[in-house]
């Protein structure tokens, strides 16, 4: 049958484009595993010394940091303020509501590194010094829209009827929100705040205008790349990935573990 | 009227889901011109079954033949068939006209042809000339079926397949389309393949109705023989409210009727596991001094007008009677005892025991 | 008079916007205000002049631009002819295939660009990298590098954003209804008619957001060339930081990126304010 075979077809295609996605991360774990001063690939001998290099630089540890408070602010930043920006994008009809929603994607669709530049500009006319808390601020502009838009597909999905249902039984407008909608919310919130980390965490050319003194680890891998090379700089960039696995993995753990917390203190109702 | 010619046959179909089988083993011959019903509950294998006339699905045994060929592998945009979906699947994002001539436009013909015969078709189905260019999404719900119909006439297909397309409407609009669907079907001559759940429909439409329960067909004939003729128990139920007295083998082995004593007539025939079928307008409230075959009495507890007729339900020992008044009689007192009966002639023995 | 969900709702969209007049409008118009600043001048107190603007036509800036309108172009429609079947497989797959090969894409993207792409360079390395080295290896072949290279660079463009062209796609043909197609199918349409008439007018904002969004993030795109393309093709960013970090020419630098922000902005904005996008989202 034709249809059946095109189907097959382009599973085939999926699973090519896969591999070759992967390529460049499965090099960089080859590379990383010889400690040779030049790449020279078959490796001659193979070594884990790059990663115990790696792990006994100060420095590493020192990225991590910059890397690990500017992606946990900017979670907990575009959390709070997705909330409210989400529920506006998609919950209360009010006049301007379209243009909002446009204007909101506009920095999702804008060269990043025009927008560090343009906040390195300002700040500098603003006398501002450049930190990592520079960083967060401008790391928000472009995730804290991504986040509201992640949320609000939440929001879009939210049945009007509980909560006027929650109104007719004698709760008042905040209590609706904090026992209605806001539970309802929260895994739009929980996926929110997970991009909003990974995205921020991985991020190069903001960080790279705006941090100043402090560095993220990106930046600091690209300007090794650049210039003095050495397998260990592949080893820190397999380290960064694996830190961002582990950190996925322990939130979904997480989410799953309050999920179930949950369940049990509302009571046997799930049965 | 009846039709001769085979139009459609299918011989031993069926199609198993992994170890599950929707439709087993269905042989029937549909003929050229009629408007034939598959009625069954959901689960019944019969969406299942249209699917695989139309093409869109393939049997897992049996054979298809259309006009005596053997149409398994040809698949849909061959077919000489079109289907109205159940959900209409009218292409939102396009106007009335551009809908209704898309088979022909797929097919390469002409503005001007499409056209035409676009306008032949909305006045086939009485939609107004200046529906043309309005987008199917500003249309009623009424206005959108008109235009699945004319959308699937345009190709002059030799069969109209009806997934259950009239189950999401409104009460009224519905009676009004079900009697322009039949309509339809003698001023076309086209063969129409029709499914629903309801009976009612299939009583006002059909030429001839397959019953269909877990996969396979349990009754085929005309509307009437088979609402007055039911086999079993599960068509006499589905064909519409029915009263089930059962059967009861006494001291001497003879058939009597369980709970009213009464023995059974040697005409009428008894069997093992089986009941005795009356429907509502069978059993008679006998006032006035009016006799059957066989009386009791009852208690009424309530009762229900519907139009033009009202049945009132009585109960004796726990079991509910259903009876249909005929329109000079006067409703009885709820809690009133009363005494019904029936002939033996309307009663209808059927295969399966009473509740 | 507002109704209570009118001032709720401005209430509410107060915090979001407030953050973008601060980090993104007012820094927009720092940049603007600076391209009309005297060349090679920090702050500013300067009177304004139209000197930048003229540098840049004179100089040959138009260069670096046509090359990003090339990568960005070239990159949008390989994206979008590479993630169509990719997309329609997700779509028709069952939900446990859909998600495993959604998240394998997904995953890469939260990888810093500039590790994902200097594993590319690696890759392509001549003689020692490693699809070189195991040829070399295996099949004793020589064979040269794209590196350095505008191919090299468009390579990379491809990988980074394919992600961005594939999911808005993913959504736009979840939105085509199963029913559609089998009734264009059953009315006779071939699956190339399908295709034309029911999934692509259907697909299309998906189709349209996916395309911009790749357009315009390759066109502010600059690590590709940096690091697998050297110096074989630049592009506007990266002649716009080099103005602000080597020539420490900040107005000349804000006057090219202002046109790249006027570029991008008449893209944008037309084909956004098309999209509905409650219908898009609300699902």
């Amino acid at each position: 049958m034709r249809p059946e075979q095109a189907e097959r077809g382009r599973k085939i295609w999926t699973v090519v484009v896969l591999v070759l996605l992967y390529l460049p991360i499965v090099s960089i774990i080859l590379a990383s595993l010889a400690n040779t001063r030049y790449l020279r690939f078959p490796h001659s001998s193979w070594t884990l010394e790059p990663y115990r290099q790696a792990l006994g630089l100060d420095q590493t540890y020192d990225l991590q940091m910059t890397s690990l408070k500017i992606a946990v602010s900017v979670a907990l930043f575009s959390v709070i303020i997705a909330v409210p920006g989400a529920l506006a994008f998609a919950r209360y009809d009010w006049t301007g509501r379209k243009l909002y929603q446009r204007l909101l994607l506009l920095p999702v669709f804008f060269p990043q590194s025009v927008l560090g530049l343009a906040a390195l500009v300002t700040l500098s006319a603003l006398g501002v010094n450049l930190s990592w808390k520079t960083a967060v601020f401008t790391h928000a502009v472009w995730i804290v829209p991504i986040v509201t838009l992640i949320v609000s597909i939440r929001v879009y999905g939210l049945d009007r009827a509980q909560e006027e249902a929650a109104f007719d039984l004698g709760a008042s407008r905040l209590q609706a929100f904090f026992r209605i909608t806001l539970p309802q919310i929260l895994p739009g919130l929980s996926s929110g705040a997970l991009f909003a980390f990974l995205l921020s965490w991985s991020n190069m050319p903001l960080s790279a205008y705006t941090t100043g003194v402090d560095t993220t680890l990106p930046e600091w891998l690209y300007s090794r790349m650049a210039t003095n090379y050495a397998p260990m700089v592949p080893a820190v960039s397999v380290l960064s990935i694996i830190a961002s696995i582990i950190f996925v993995l322990v939130w979904q753990a997480g989410r799953v573990a309050v999920t179930r917390m949950a369940a049990k203190i509302a009571g046997r109702d799930l049965d | 009227m009846t039709k001769t010619e085979t139009i459609l046959s299918l011989r031993n179909i069926s199609r198993t889901f992994g170890n599950k089988a929707a439709v087993k083993d269905v042989t029937l011959d549909i003929k050229e011109g009629e408007l034939f019903t598959i009625v069954g509950p959901s689960g019944s294998g019969k969406s299942t079954l249209i699917r695989m006339l139309a093409g869109l699905e393939t049997p897992s045994a049996g054979d298809i033949l259309l006009r005596g060929t053997r149409i398994n592998d040809m698949p849909a945009n061959r077919r000489p068939t079109c289907m109205v979906f159940q959900s209409l699947a009218l292409f939102n994002h396009m106007t009335v006209g551009e809908n209704i001539e898309f088979a022909l436009t797929v097919r390469g013909a002409d503005r001007k042809a499409r056209r035409e015969r676009a306008r032949e078709l909305m006045a086939l189905v009485r939609l107004p000339q200046e529906f043309y260019g309005k987008s199917v999404l500003r249309c009623s719900g009424g206005e959108r079926q008109r235009v699945a119909l004319a959308r699937a006439l345009a190709s002059d297909p030799d069969i109209l397949f009806f997934d259950e397309p009239l189950s999401a409407i409104d009460y009224r609009l519905r009676k009004i389309l079900e009697m322009e669907m039949k309509d339809l079907n003698r001023e076309t001559g086209k063969t129409f393949v029709y499914i629903t759940h309801s009976l009612e429909e299939a009583m006002v439409m059909s030429d001839r109705i397959a019953v269909m329960r877990d996969g396979e067909i349990v009754q085929l004939g005309d509307p009437l023989s088979i609402y007055n003729a039911p086999s079993t128990r599960f068509v006499a139920e589905f064909m519409g409210q029915v009263n089930l007295l059962p059967v009861a083998v006494d001291g001497s082995g003879s058939y009597v009727i369980e709970g009213i004593g009464a023995p059974v007539a040697q005409a009428f025939h008894a069997g093992p596991h089986s009941s005795i079928m009356l429907r509502p307008e069978r059993l008679r409230l006998l006032d006035k001094g009016r006799r059957a075959d066989v009386e009791f009495d009852a208690t009424c507890f309530n009762f229900y007008l519907l139009g033009s007729r009202t049945h009132i339900h009585l109960r004796r020992d726990e079991r509910t009677f259903i009876v249909e008044l005929s329109p000079d009689m006067a409703v009885p007192e709820p809690g009133a005892v009363v005494r019904v009966g029936f002939d033996w002639t309307d009663a209808v023995s059927v295969q399966g025991e009473a509740p | 008079m507002m109704t209570r969900e009118q001032r709720t709702g401005l209430a509410l969209m107060l915090p979001p916007a407030l953050l973008l007049v601060a980090g993104f409008l007012l820094p927009l118009l720092f940049v603007v205000y600076t391209s009309f600043m005297p060349p090679r001048t920090f702050g500013l107190a300067s009177p304004p002049t139209l000197e930048n603007y003229v540098t840049a036509v004179r100089e040959s800036y138009w260069r670096p631009f046509a090359w990003s309108i090339f990568f960005a172009t070239a990159t949008t429609i390989a994206t979008g002819l590479i993630s169509w079947p990719i997309a329609k497989a997700l779509v028709r797959s069952s939900r446990r295939f859909a998600v495993t090969v959604s998240v394998l894409i997904a995953v890469p993207v939260f990888i810093a660009e500039s590790v994902r792409l200097f594993g590319a360079h690696l890759f392509l390395m001549p003689r020692g990298g490693i699809l070189a080295g195991t040829i070399q290896y295996l099949l004793g072949l020589n064979i040269g590098s794209v590196l350095f290279t505008p191919v090299a660079t468009l390579l990379g463009l491809f990988y980074i954003y394919l992600p961005f062209a594939l999911f808005p796609m993913v959504l736009g043909l979840s939105l085509v209804p199963r029913d559609q197609l089998e009734a264009a199918q059953d009315l006779g349409a071939s699956p190339w008619q399908q295709v034309r008439y029911i999934e692509l007018p259907v697909a299309s904002p998906g189709i349209i957001i996916g395309s911009l969004l790749v357009f315009v993030l390759a066109l502010g795109a600059t690590t590709e060339a940096h690091i697998l393309g050297g110096q074989s093709a630049v592009p506007v960013v990266h002649a716009i930081e080099q103005r602000f970090n080597y020539a420490q020419d900040w107005p000349l630098g804000s006057a090219l990126a202002t046109v790249l922000c006027v570029i991008t902005a008449a893209l944008v904005f037309p084909l956004i304010s098309r999209l509905n996008i409650d219908r898009l989202f609300s699902r």
